[in-house]
């Protein structure tokens, strides 16, 4: 019998990873990273003649609800048509008998990456462009459930994407309902509700998914969840763009966050969703006041740091307005002599 | 036989798409654990355990072939004993193996068989320490033989001194195991390939995949080696890789007793990161 | 506010209390209504040239130098027909025209009252 090297066998073990393309459309270029569920390749559409990346499961998917959460997930980023959310081109099963789907192939940075050297108010301004597919997403009815930095691409040209809607399910749909005119639900709905379970059946009822550090408490407890959870995830988000680190580790590190900021985090982050901002609208709206230097609605400032923002925001009009006091009051004052 | 799940996939998208996937679960019948799984006489786990002699026996062979290379290197690293003391340890843990003394009492839903069977090596060795009673090769013992390959321990123990040193024996056996199911895979794999007429796809695939040249051979050059053309090179290679990785499953199914132990040694097997 | 009417109103109150400060010169406190008015007039018209400026011109820079140039010249006007005080019209008068060219590029809207 033939011995393998160690060399070798690593190299089988890729093989037997690396899809089978054979019958399609593509060519394999190579490895890109590895997912939840699957592994993702950067691979080449012979046809369009431009590079994809393919997501397929790790092994074949005997089992029915794997392939049915990978077809899932393809399924809720072909129904989120945003700039910020990756497009989905394709979706198959491979020759090797693995569920695949083909999505845009963004060549750029994780957020953490990029946010290295940022100022602060760069920063904020990418949380914004985070929360704008998050709330698209949010009105379409799906959420995320596992937003972290890792799960944020900014592309060669600055586009930011959420990325790895693995986890994203649809929102409870009792709670939509209710705030409708009483009617029987759609089909579409009851599909959507039917996959919904289908993905909550595949997860696992009761199971805990998400990334701690980033996961609210009620998903922690594997609660049901709506689309505040990812608000929470939002806010952790934030303060890990403005204090360095994850918020399960504590402190700041010496990093001074500034108390509206600090402010908008604890409200996106409250234990209580009824506590949190209730859109990621509302959220980015508070950062853009603190950007404006406006009062952020989640903090209550005192006269004292009422008067510091003003004057920091008009500190030329102030310093003009004083210098000409100052000059008639010494005018008055040689006057008088 | 059963030959791996090949289940035909195919599921409905929405109409936007096309392409089209229906999701069907393989016509794999039950066991009596109530998961879909090989039938009992394929699996080696129950195989094992059965009163059969031939059976076992059949059983035992197929568990050694994947186990006596994994087991010969963790004893020769975990306890740093001679070459020859390494080889008789193995003999005998797969005679008593064949004896039925290990797997008696190995339970499917407490664990895997690979970790089972590194466990069973330890006690082993324990128990001849404190004994100090070793089965030493002479008249009178049972040495364990198979009919099916060779132990060729001096190969053996020449990968073993190209192994790193910082290797921990538990690693150094999940290792050779790997290796051991890979290189039976590769067998059939090239049986299969043979028996079908297939032989150059092996061929290609060997030499492809198989040997250590850095950098690879191009699919251009291996076409002008092989005289095909290169969308034949890619084909054949396809083909074989396909064949390889639909033996290598086999083998792990044949020595997983449950599907989520399937799952989590393909897992290992395949390796956590793709580099 | 759009910027010219921003202008004016800056204009007139930095003006009117540029013609208050008189009052602590006795030498003109008896003018002191005349002057009043005629400073806050002098505020608006510099008020409305520097509010247009802004409004056609988007530069900090160049609003402040007009603003202070347009104050200097409207101040040395008021100063002539005083017959003195040059420097104590002039430097108030220019820092005024410098503040609302300041706040015209700064602050206000560009837009206008739309019409029917």
């Amino acid at each position: 019998m033939r011995q393998l090297t160690d060399k070798v066998v690593a190299r089988l073990q890729a093989d037997m990873q690396s899809p089978d393309l054979t019958g399609t459309r593509y060519r394999l270029v190579r490895y890109l990273a590895r997912g939840g569920m699957g592994s993702v390749w950067l691979v080449e559409d012979t046809i369009l003649q431009r590079q994809v990346a393919l997501k397929v499961l790790d092994f074949v998917a005997a089992a029915d609800d794997l392939a049915e959460r990978l077809l899932q997930e393809a399924r809720i980023l072909a129904g989120l048509e945003h700039p910020g959310i990756v497009p989905v081109h394709d979706v198959g099963t491979l020759t090797d008998g693995r569920a695949f789907y083909c999505m845009k192939y963004v060549e750029g940075r994780t957020l953490a990456q990029h946010i290295t050297g940022k100022s602060v108010p760069d920063r904020l301004r990418l949380l914004e462009r985070v929360a704008e597919p998050v709330d698209f997403a949010h009105a379409r009815g799906f959420i995320h459930r596992d937003l972290k930095p890792e799960n944020i691409m900014i592309g060669a040209f600055g586009e930011v994407l959420v990325m790895d809607w693995g986890l994203a399910k649809v929102r409870n749909i009792v709670r939509n309902i209710a705030r409708q005119p009483a009617r029987p639900p759609t089909e579409e709905e009851l599909t959507t509700e039917a996959a919904s379970s289908a993905t909550s059946r595949a997860t696992g009822q009761g199971s805990v998914l998400g990334t701690p550090g980033y996961m609210s408490p009620e998903q922690k407890r594997g609660d049901e969840v709506d689309h505040r959870t990812d608000i929470f995830s939002l806010g952790a988000l934030l303060w890990f763009l403005v204090a360095g680190s994850s918020p399960g580790e504590g402190s700041a590190g010496g990093v001074k966050v500034p108390r509206p900021l600090r402010a908008i985090c604890d409200k996106a982050m409250a234990t209580d969703p009824v506590a949190r901002y209730q859109s990621a609208g509302e959220m980015t709206a508070d950062i853009a006041h603190y950007l404006e230097d406006a009062p952020v609605n989640a903090y209550r400032e005192n006269l004292v740091e009422r008067g510091a923002r003003l004057y920091a925001r008009h500190s030329t009009a102030v310093i003009l307005v004083a210098v000409y006091l100052l000059m008639r009051f010494l005018f008055i004052l040689f006057a008088r002599r | 036989m059963y030959s791996y799940p090949h289940p035909d996939l195919v599921a409905f998208v929405t109409p936007h798409y096309t392409s089209q996937l229906r999701i069907r679960a393989p016509d794999v019948p039950e066991n009596s654990q109530g998961g879909n799984f090989p039938p009992t006489r394929h699996s080696v786990v129950f195989a094992a355990q059965s009163d059969d002699p031939a059976t076992r026996l059949w059983a035992i062979e197929t568990i050694a072939a994947a186990y006596w290379r994994p087991v010969y290197k963790y004893a020769r690293v975990k306890w740093n004993i001679t070459s020859d003391d390494a080889a008789d340890f193995t003999q005998d843990f797969f005679t008593r193996l064949l004896e039925k003394e290990f797997l008696d009492s190995y339970d499917r839903s407490k664990g895997m068989l690979r970790t089972y069977l590194r466990t069973c090596a330890d006690r082993l060795f324990m128990n001849q320490t404190r004994d100090a009673n070793r089965l030493k090769r002479g008249a009178g013992a049972v040495h364990f033989s198979l009919d099916a390959f060779s132990l060729n321990f001096d190969d053996a123990e020449q990968e073993l001194t190209a192994m790193p040193r910082s290797e921990s024996p538990e690693d150094c056996f999940d290792k050779e195991w790997v290796r051991s199911l890979f290189a039976l895979g590769l067998e059939r794999c090239r049986a299969i390939c043979e028996a079908s007429g297939k032989t150059i796809h092996f061929e290609l695939f060997a030499r492809y995949d198989l040997e250590e040249a850095d950098p690879r051979p191009s699919y251009a050059q291996l076409a002008e080696e092989f005289g095909l053309t290169t969308t034949d090179v890619t084909n054949y290679l396809a083909f074989a890789r396909r064949e390889f990785r639909r033996r290598v499953l086999e083998q792990l199914r044949q020595m997983t007793g449950t599907e989520e132990e399937f799952r989590r040694e393909a897992r290992a097997l395949l390796g956590a990161e793709v580099k | 506010m759009n910027k010219i009417v921003l202008g004016v109103v800056l204009g007139a109150v930095l003006g009117a209390f540029d013609g208050l400060s008189a009052w602590l010169t006795p030498a003109v406190r008896s003018q002191i209504v005349g002057i009043v008015i005629g400073s806050t007039v002098k505020g608006i018209i510099a008020g409305i040239l520097i509010g247009v400026f802004a409004r056609k011109v988007h530069s900090l820079a160049l609003g402040i130098l007009f603003g202070l140039a347009v104050g200097l010249v409207l101040a040395f006007i008021i100063a002539q027909l005083q017959h003195g005080y040059y420097f104590q019209i002039m430097l108030p008068g220019g820092m005024v025209g410098l503040i609302v060219g300041y706040a015209t590029q700064k602050y206000g809207s560009l837009q206008t009252t739309q019409r029917a």
